[in-house]
């Protein structure tokens, strides 16, 4: 079972992680912070989540123009393409990581993060035989 | 309904809507516009042909939008007139002039595009408008995916669905994939307690809806997951509680207290979030969300307003007052159901009645003036003595019958039974022509027993009845087979053995129709009074109604002066002095030539029967008899007096009613008071008595704003379970939070203390949102201690009227008949039928006003032809018919030297129970003797019909 990691942000996420998972919607193996402000979230933060053994990383904050805290889905998706570049440099898979964006209140987007990343997971070896 | 339709005294004019009203009580002229049904209602027979050929679907809106039907339909096969419609938006004929498909395939003629609307201009006396309740804005249910989300859906189209009858035949199933469901969330308060939307109000009829829905669907379907979200629990209906936590405990029902804000779809599912009073979030996945939408104003509430020219509330609801609930602001013009508030179906009956009351006060002068009686010819006696001639008439119904069963074999074979003259097949047997001429036939050939091998006897008996009585022949000499409902439609894959069993029911009514006897129809004359037991609100008011009517009462009260429970109240719920209601409504009495008063006096026992009772009445230690036609209970209830909770022992606990009398004797007592507990339930729910009170919970925050308003510094604690201001009075309750009135929840595990000091008193109670005890140094403790039946029990040996397991009076069906007992002649209103506020209380006592003059105007009561009869050669005295019948209808009279079974037959219903118990077979039933019902069975067989 792969591990998922997945940052969100208050807004974006409001339902419990573990009642998408009863409902048999997600990864068993996705954990999931909840976030004042994807903003928030510092490079180091998405590199520790791989050093404490997730398989892949993704971060969900508000639509771009819509962010509540007006730039704060702006600043996590720059910190994304910058962890990407870091990931490529220790050989490791940039595809590991993505950033998301959801309408508020919208839990789809995130269900769906999570899969296409679990599916990544599972891909992997598959992708680079071929 | 089907009564209604068949009433000579109703005319039903459908598709229309009132223009203009002009004139005044007694002599209004009502403009009425009529739209074209385009099917003419005499001459549908209702047998679904035009639906069958019509090219155009159109969406079926009685199926809530989940159904397709076509434009030619009816919305459902019980509905009056039983005749079919067009829809006119929808159909090719009427936009486009062409198809005309239908015109061509109705055999009965009925389609008539010719129709055109119409202007009717109706003289009447009174006008009651009963528009119902509209539906709340799309625009409010899209907050919670209403629109967005195909599993969301409404709680009118989720009772589609668990209709036998609806589009899916009662299969829960989710619109999105036709999958059952396994887990629903019912979220309440949709459209209701909502100022976002503009409905302040409570729609008082959502939660026991829901309940009732969520049981439904477990029944269906047990292994269902349903949870409930609600804010309060508000079943403060008569036995509502009782069913709530039967459904809880039976089904396992989840009752979660919590608002639901919004609906999230994940991956087809349906995803909520919601937090509990513990201050916890939550979230869950459900395959199905119902929506329990509440009661709107009709509308075109505001056309109706403009057009009959009364007041609307704020809410767009009628306006009416506390003590004349069914009166709109102009005269003659009244109001029942939904239209003057939202309300469940007993109270839209119970409102119905009363307005039909008030309108009967209006018109009583007029009274049997423009009334149609059906008159009859003299029964031909001669011809019924003679041998049995039996005429056999087999319907086609359409294709109905005649698609699956083979008529002309059915009618063929018919010939061949024993005593059968004539047999014949008809298309419609019920359609007017076909009537006709089978009477003229029944004539023709002096049929002298008649066997209608159809449909129902439940739905069609009543009319071929009348067809026989319409030419001199008893109606209990008509028999039927049902054909149709328990042959064709339920073998529909097997013609031949359908075929045989026609055979078979036809032999089997053939066999019973030649035992059939002429019943006789006694008419019994009526006393033209009434008794009225209990001088309260609900017995006032439905003395002064009947009284209205131009009938005689006698109103007898225990205690030495009127007015019962209301002489205690101080104002009412809407503000207005009770005292001037109380004084009003005795004034009248006391000035009213048809109402005679006894006070201090009791009703020792009662005997005869429905038109017909003789009372002996004790007064001041004597004895008086009276002769009178009809009685109401009205003898109301009484106050609970509280066990515990310091009451009694200090003079600082009182009841809700006793800070009433405190209050309006001016407001020194206040004077050092700082804080006021008030605590709901006290009694009620469980406590000493397991039902709701209705009433306690809008009174409590009456007088606490009542407090406030007289000391606005107070601070006012409700320690309450739910809040059941119901209806109008939320707009109380929230006026109550706004003004800083402190609302905490107990649950029944832990109750409120009152706890004595040396110094006064304090209140011990345990806060869910703070999650600790507090306690309340409190200068005054009042207790909500609802409402305890009256000496109910006494008088219902009396009567032998049933009481409810609370002690209350049982109502003879709690939808239908809601202010009838089960005993003929005897109704009931007020606080004897169970807790309920004055506003109430009085549409209740108009409602039996209503229900006991229909024997008084009469003046005859009809029997019932199928009564029980007692040979009393074989009757024995063993009394067990006396024991057993629930109408008090048979009993023993002394007939000559040993007392034998008499029916009364005025009473009695002809259930049968007396028959099937007496051990000497003495009992038989008018219509359904032994020999006619054994010769039936033994007509099974082929042979047992030749035997005979």
């Amino acid at each position: 079972m792969s591990k998922i990691k997945g940052f969100c942000c208050n807004y974006t996420m409001s339902v419990d992680v573990d009642a998408l998972k009863e409902g048999g919607l997600v990864p068993e193996g996705l954990e999931i912070d909840r976030l004042a402000c994807t903003g928030r979230l510092e490079v180091p933060e998405i590199l520790d989540a791989f050093t404490n053994g997730a398989d892949a990383v993704f971060v969900v904050g508000c639509q771009m123009d819509k962010c509540h805290n007006l730039s704060g889905s702006y600043r996590a998706s720059k910190r994304v393409r910058y962890a990407k570049k870091i990931l490529k440099e220790l050989d490791m898979d940039p595809e590991l990581l993505e950033m998301f964006f959801a309408d508020r209140g919208h839990s789809e987007p995130i269900v769906e993060a999570a899969r296409l990343m679990a599916s990544k997971t599972q891909g992997n070896s598959q992708d680079r035989d071929q | 309904m089907v009564e209604a339709g068949r009433s000579p005294n109703i005319e039903i004019i459908t598709n229309a809507r009132l223009e203009a009203l002009e004139g005044k009580p007694g002599q209004f002229l009502a403009k009425v516009h009529q739209a074209p049904r385009f099917i003419n209602e005499d001459l549908c027979t209702a047998c679904g042909m035009c639906t069958m050929y019509c090219p155009r679907p159109v969406v079926d809106t009685y199926n809530e939008r989940l159904d397709i039907t076509r434009a030619p339909h009816i919305d459902y096969a019980q509905a009056i007139p039983s005749s079919y419609y067009i829809d006119a938006k929808a159909c090719l004929r009427v936009n486009y002039d062409t198809c005309n498909l239908c015109a061509q395939t109705c055999t009965a003629g009925a389609i008539d595009f010719s129709q055109k609307p119409k202007k009717l201009e109706l003289n009447v006396g009174a006008v009651v408008l009963a528009p119902g309740f509209g539906k709340v804005d799309d625009e409010v249910l899209e907050k919670f995916g209403y629109g967005k989300y195909p599993d969301v859906l409404t709680s009118f189209e989720f009772e589609r669905l668990t209709c036998a009858s609806g589009p899916t035949e009662g299969h829960i199933v989710r619109p999105s994939d036709n999958k059952p469901p396994k887990k629903i969330a019912f979220l309440q308060c949709i459209g209701s307690r909502d100022e976002t939307c503009g409905n302040g109000y409570c729609s008082s009829v959502c939660c026991m809806y829901a309940i009732k829905e969520a049981s439904v669907a477990k029944e269906h379907e047990p292994d269902l997951e349903i949870s409930i979200f609600f804010m309060d629990v508000r079943t403060m209906g008569k036995g509502f509680d009782e069913a709530r936590k039967r459904a809880q405990e039976k089904y396992g029902i989840n009752v979660i207290r919590a608002r639901v804000p919004r609906v999230d779809q994940v991956d087809g599912k349906l995803a909520l979030t919601w937090t509990t009073p513990d201050g916890e979030h939550h979230s869950g996945i459900f395959d199905m969300v119902v929506l329990s939408v509440g009661l709107e104003s009709p509308e075109d509430a505001e056309i109706i307003s403009k057009v009959a020219d009364i007041e609307l509330n704020h809410y767009d609801f009628c306006k009416t007052s506390v003590d004349s609930p069914l009166a709109t602001t102009r005269d003659g013009v009244l109001v029942a159901g939904a239209f003057q508030g939202p309300k469940d179906i007993p109270e839209s009956v119970t409102q119905a009645s009363g307005a039909a009351a008030i309108a009967s006060e209006l018109l009583s002068d007029a009274r049997n003036t423009e009334t149609i009686t059906v008159t009859f010819p003299e029964e031909n006696v001669e011809l019924e003595r003679e041998e049995p001639r039996i005429g056999v008439f087999v319907c086609h119904c359409g294709v109905n019958i005649a698609g699956v069963v083979d008529v002309k074999a059915v009618r063929d074979y018919a010939g061949t039974l024993p005593g059968v003259v004539l047999y014949e097949d008809t298309l419609y047997s019920c359609s007017q022509d076909a009537l006709k001429s089978i009477a003229e036939k029944i004539k023709e050939n002096r049929l002298n027993r008649v066997v209608i091998s159809a449909c129902s006897p439940r739905t069609h008996e009543p009319l071929f009845q009348e067809t026989l009585r319409s030419i001199g022949l008893n109606p209990a000499l008509v028999e039927m087979a049902n054909i149709r409902d328990q042959c064709a439609w339920v073998h529909a894959q097997e013609p031949e053995a359908a075929t045989e069993k026609a055979k078979d029911l036809v032999r089997m009514a053939v066999a019973k129709a030649r035992l059939l006897e002429p019943l006789d129809q006694p008419t019994v004359d009526v006393t033209p009074s009434a008794l009225v037991l209990g001088g309260g609100a609900a017995g006032m008011a439905s003395a002064l109604s009947i009284a209205d009517q131009g009938f005689k009462v006698v109103l007898v009260e225990k205690s030495k002066e009127l007015g019962g429970n209301l002489k205690r109240l101080t104002w009412t719920l809407d503000g207005q002095d009770a005292r001037k209601v109380l004084k009003d409504m005795v004034k009248k009495i006391k000035a009213h030539k048809n109402i005679e008063v006894l006070t201090e006096a009791k009703l020792e026992s009662i005997s005869g029967y429905v038109g017909n009772f003789t009372s002996t009445i004790s007064r001041k230690g004597k004895t008086d008899m009276v002769n009178h036609g009809v009685m109401i209970i009205a003898t109301g209830g009484r106050e609970y007096k509280p066990k515990g909770y310091a009451y009694g022992d200090s003079p600082r606990v009182l009841t809700q009613l006793e800070l009433e009398e405190k209050l309006s004797k001016g407001k020194s007592f206040l004077k050092n008071a700082r804080n006021v507990v008030m605590i709901q339930c006290v009694g009620s729910r469980g406590e000493d008595m397991s039902h709701c009170s209705r009433l306690c919970c809008t009174q409590a925050v009456k007088n606490a704003l009542k407090l406030k308003e007289v000391k606005p510094d107070l601070n006012i604690f409700v320690f309450y379970r739910d809040m059941r201001t119901y209806g109008f009075y939320e707009d109380l309750y929230r006026e109550a939070r706004k003004k800083g009135i402190h609302f905490i929840r107990y649950t029944p595990e832990k109750r409120p203390e009152v706890i004595k000091q040396a110094r006064g008193i304090k209140v011990r109670a345990f806060d869910p949102i703070l999650g600790d005890d507090l306690e309340i140094p409190a200068s005054l403790v009042v207790l909500s201690t609802g409402i305890a039946p009256g000496e109910n029990e006494e008088l219902s040996k009396v009567v032998k009227a049933p009481l409810t397991s609370d002690g209350f009076f049982l109502e003879a069906h709690a939808k239908l008949r809601p202010v009838e007992v089960a005993v003929d002649g005897v109704y009931l209103c007020g606080l004897a039928h169970g807790p309920k506020s004055l506003e109430e209380s009085i549409a209740q006592a108009k409602a039996a006003a209503a229900k006991a003059a229909i024997p008084l105007a009469k003046g005859k009561v009809a029997v019932a032809p199928i009564v029980s009869r007692v040979n009393q050669d074989a009757c024995i005295g063993c009394g067990i018919c006396e024991s057993l019948c629930p109408f008090n209808a048979i009993r023993l009279e002394k007939a000559g030297k040993r007392k034998k079974a008499q029916t009364i037959t005025a009473s009695c219903k002809g259930c049968g129970i007396c028959a099937s118990h007496c051990p000497t077979l003495a009992i038989s039933m008018g219509g359904f003797t032994d020999e006619a019902i054994m010769a039936q069975i033994h007509a099974f067989s082929p042979e047992g019909c030749k035997e005979e």
